[in-house]
């Protein structure tokens, strides 16, 4: 790679002179014995041992191998600076909690820095303390006051970044830094990238499930950030590694001996982790009348209105999905229009709109509902169900709804404080109950004790999905799962369900199987969502929307044929990054 | 080459530390994890004389009083320190066993059996094996110590690799291990030049692992050239920049001066002087920065690349003369009804110091390509696999 003879090389013979003074004294020749063990002894590295495991509490934590090797090979095998990049679900957290308890066992951490994305501060918060018994101050707790007035600190890259903390942040040496989804530093050019590249650490430990998000530039940084010059500059990386089209791999073999100094990466399929099943049941009804007749005339109009107007985009597909959640979502959304936004143009359409809606006595997907949360109450620990919409106003009538019948309800968006989240979700795990939650809920929190969870509306965007799941459905969860999908026939939710989620399988991929499909999706220009709306509005008949969604959905699996190219190019470049690297 | 470190677990703290204080003359009573341990008042030690309670293992009890023996532990590091300064040099040997004999490679490898082998040693001979502490640092890798054994002959001066894994597995921690000790003596003379020549093949041994570090800190340097060399260029676009708007303010000045009455001219006149200067400043940098640019910027790649340059230190650690013997092997061998006795030359801890070749192809018989036959003469694997 280039030629590397400019870096001088200084060999320095230290004088053997009190050395071979005492070679004429005499001496037992076990005195001599024990001076050579002596010395391989202090040459040695301190036992390397994951001596702290000891002091796990097995209830509260229940360490898999993977994880084990993962946090040995990290502390000992990389010297204490290491990218744990496992897929998705395999406990990069547990990985990192058992780093910092042996660390603290050692007593090599004076100072440490957990950095995450805001949502999840306080989940790790509570992760290190319930399991392994580390207590951490987060920047969103009464009691912070800057991040110079604590040693064991886990705050938002946001607040450690912003102009108030930056400067105290930076001025401070730090023992450990952990850096959360470290993809979010892929781009060199951010405020992000730039403080962690200016902090001052020892050890440090980066997390995130995909560490080449578009291409292998993204690896680079951040595997520059954590070793800077494994990989000598860009350039001599991109010639080196990466042939011109971006696509396939060049000099694998040494790419992957550079990576296997900093980075581990488990796959699901390699470790012995036991998914439990998970059931899909969805269940599509019949529309009231009156239903169908708001659903004709709110797709009527939004064909209408986005053929004159495009620029209308968001607004006219919000409308679209409000009509399948609830007339009471879309009422809101219709009479800000109206009253607020003085929308002439259309206000007759929007008037007669409202009107049905007040006509609507019985919203089917609510009835439906109790039939689920019914069969939970009979059939699952404490009748716990999670309940998604994406609208504030849906669930706000359902969580009425659901009170008036009897049921104990907890309600989850994202309007509530983070202290509040965690009380929300400790009430539901101790009472029971109905939790009816926004999508404000879907990253990162875990709700395994719970293992029904219903989509009263379906997102567009897939990801959504699986992250809803995803809160359910993980390690820990020693369940079966329930999910029930709800669908109104002949809508377009019973189109994106029926045609294309099913299609792609969406109910039972990974989140990181389906991340692959969608970001190729996505790198070709148009959003999931998008596409969706684009039929619905464009197609001419009933007959052509159904061959539209029918082209989407050859689309996607198309779009699934490259994401396997994309994963065998992943799987190329992390090939012998599984379990087991460890000589030992 | 293997290296000479020894993992520190807790199981070798505890091993050592008994045979060290034993050593001393002190006792030790064990009672579960505590060890009730008295030291006597002794030359030989600074620790302190009298009783002392050593607290062990995993499931030593917090509350306890006295000192915790842990790898990282301060009892345990004292004893270390102590125990490396107390005889770094002296003397050990290998006695052979006369018919627990090491049989080359090249002769288990193969498919010839062997029925038996003896020893005759004809001559003690003397070698030294030095333990060698590396340590290798560059500001972009991490700081990397190496503990390597060279053994050198004292009449050849060749190295021994052999000797080298004899001595490391001699010197393994058992609590029952009890050296030989030989009578003669190297002069300090002939030690130092065994030294020397323990130092240069010590350089040839680790030249792949300082290539690696070189490598990479070559790397490292070459990144941060590159981003100096992208920033100057930004800064050269920059007073580009800023050189055209000043000689655009310049040329609209000059327009200014020749079209205006003579108060206004004045004032113009002085503001082209000030932009003029300012002008030649901003061409001055620029002309330093893109002479600098063309040289490639050799002050700062060279200040770069001395701040990243290896510094290797080699420490020699203990000395050892080992005594050893050498004589000859006789290795009875049978193959398909043949016998045959070859006889080749020998060493305790060194192993065979004589290669055999292929009577027929020549080639030195090896692991790789091992005896194969011996009917008639002896023949590698390759030239018998030829002949079927």
């Amino acid at each position: 790679m280039g030629s590397y003879d400019l870096v001088d090389v200084e060999v320095t013979h230290e004088s053997a002179d009190d050395l071979l003074d005492s070679v004429s004294e005499e001496g037992t020749g076990v005195e001599h014995l024990q001076s050579i063990q002596a010395v391989r002894l202090q040459a040695g590295q301190p036992d390397s041992e994951l001596r702290s495991l000891k002091e796990l509490d097995e209830n509260s934590v229940k360490l898999l191998e993977h994880q084990v090797d993962a946090a040995y090979r990290a502390l000992f095998e990389m010297d204490g600076k290491a990218l744990l990049a496992d897929e998705v679900g395999l406990g990069k957290t547990i990985e990192v909690g058992m780093i910092l308890k042996e660390m603290h066992f050692r007593e090599t951490d004076e100072s440490v820095l957990i950095l995450t994305p805001a949502q999840l501060a306080k989940q790790w918060q509570a992760e290190l303390r319930e399991k392994f018994g580390l207590g951490f101050v987060c920047n969103y707790d009464d009691e912070f006051e800057d991040f110079d007035a604590h040693d064991y600190i886990i705050a938002s890259i946001d607040t450690a970044k912003s102009e108030r903390h930056r400067q105290t942040v930076l001025n401070r040496d730090w023992d450990v830094l952990v850096l959360d989804e470290a993809h979010y530093v892929k781009n060199e050019e951010t405020d992000r990238y730039d403080l962690i590249d200016r902090l001052s650490y020892n050890y440090a430990f980066f997390l995130t499930a995909t560490p080449i998000q578009n291409e292998l530039t993204d690896l680079y940084n951040v595997v520059s950030l954590l070793r800077p010059g494994l990989f000598g500059t860009r350039d001599v990386f991109h010639q080196y590694f990466v042939n011109s089209n971006q696509e396939t791999l060049v000099n694998r073999d040494e790419l992957q001996d550079r990576l296997n100094k900093v980075m581990i990466r488990n796959r699901r399929e390699d470790t012995d982790i036991d998914f439990t099943d998970r059931t899909i049941d969805t269940r599509t009804f019949n529309p009231t009348p009156k239903e169908r007749e708001l659903y004709q005339a709110v797709s009527d109009y939004v064909k209408g209105a986005y053929s004159q107007d495009q620029g209308q985009k968001l607004v006219l597909m919000l409308l679209q999905k409000e009509v399948v959640s609830s007339p009471v979502a879309l009422k809101r959304t219709i009479e800000k229009r109206l009253y607020e936004q003085s929308e002439f143009t259309h206000a007759d359409e929007l008037e007669t709109i409202l009107d049905l809606i007040d006509e609507i006595d019985t919203v089917t997907k609510q009835e439906r509902l109790l039939d689920i949360v019914e069969e939970a109450r009979d059939n699952v620990e404490m009748g716990r169900v999670i309940v998604f919409t994406q609208f504030r106003a849906t669930q706000q009538e359902i969580l009425d709804r659901l009170a008036a019948e009897g049921y104990t309800v907890h309600a989850f968006h994202g309007g509530h404080s983070s202290s509040e989240k965690e009380q929300i979700i400790e009430d539901f795990e101790e009472e029971g109950g109905v939790l009816v939650s926004t999508d404000s809920m879907s990253e990162g929190r875990n709700l395994q004790f719970c293992n029904m969870l219903v989509n009263l509306d379906l997102p567009w965007n897939p990801m959504r999905v699986e992250q809803r799941i995803g809160r359910v459905h993980r390690i820990g969860q020693k369940r079966d799962v329930f999910i029930f999908n709800m669908a109104l026939k002949d809508t377009v939710e019973e189109y994106v369900l029926e045609r294309l989620y099913h299609k792609i399988d969406l109910f039972q991929q990974s989140v990181g199987e389906l991340s692959s499909i969608l970001s190729r999706l996505e790198e070709s220009g148009t959003s999931f969502e998008d596409q969706i709306f684009d039929r619905l509005v464009n197609a001419d008949s009933e007959v052509d929307l159904e061959n539209d969604f029918d082209a989407m959905a050859v689309d996607l699996q198309e779009q699934r044929e490259l994401a396997d190219k994309l994963e065998e190019f992943n799987n190329g470049v992390f090939e012998g990054f599984d379990l087991g690297e460890s000589d030992d | 080459m293997t290296e000479a470190a020894l993992a520190v677990t807790q199981s070798l703290v505890e091993e050592f530390t008994e045979c060290y204080l034993k050593s001393l003359g002190g006792t030790i009573e064990k009672r579960g994890g505590t060890w009730e341990v008295s030291i006597p008042d002794s030359e030989d030690t600074e620790l302190p004389a009298g009783s002392l309670s050593l607290l062990c293992g995993p499931d030593r009890d917090k509350a306890a009083t006295g000192e915790s023996l842990h790898p990282e532990g301060e009892f345990f590091q004292r004893i270390l320190r102590e125990a490396t300064e107390r005889q770094p040099t002296g003397k050990l040997s290998i006695e052979a066993d006369r018919d627990d004999v090491e049989i080359p490679q090249w002769i288990k490898e193969g498919d010839v059996e062997v029925r038996g082998a003896q020893f005759t040693p004809y001559y003690d001979r003397t070698a030294i094996v030095v333990l060698f502490e590396v340590s290798i640092e560059t500001v972009s890798e991490y700081q990397q110590e190496l503990l390597r054994a060279i053994a050198i002959d004292h009449r050849s001066e060749q190295r021994l690799p052999t000797l080298e894994e004899t001595f490391l597995h001699m010197t393994l921690i058992t609590t029952n291990s009890s050296p030989t000790t030989t009578q003669s003596s190297l002069s300090e003379t002939d030690t130092r030049s065994l030294l020397k020549t323990a130092q240069d093949q010590l350089m040839k041994s680790i030249q792949n692992e300082i290539e690696e570090i070189h490598n990479e800190a070559s790397r490292a340097a070459d990144a941060e050239v590159e981003e100096y060399r992208q920033l100057q260029q930004q800064r050269i676009q920059e007073l580009e920049e800023e050189r055209s708007e000043l000689s655009s303010k310049i040329d609209d000045l000059s327009d200014t001066i020749n079209g205006s009455d003579q108060d206004n001219r004045v004032e113009a006149l002085k503001k082209r002087k000030e932009a003029k200067a300012e002008y030649e400043e901003v061409d001055a940098k620029l002309s330093t920065l893109q002479k600098q640019r063309d040289q490639g910027f050799p002050q700062k790649q060279d200040e770069i690349r001395k701040r990243h340059s290896l510094d290797i230190r080699v420490t020699p650690l203990t000395v050892t003369q080992v005594e050893y013997e050498r004589g000859e092997i006789d290795v009875e061998l049978a193959d398909q009804g043949v016998s045959r006795t070859v006889t080749l030359g020998y060493g305790s801890g060194i192993g065979t110091t004589e290669t055999v070749q292929c009577s027929s192809c020549d080639s030195v018989l090896s692991v790789e390509n091992p005896l194969n036959t011996i009917k008639g003469s002896l023949r590698c694997r390759d030239c018998s696999s030829s002949n079927d």
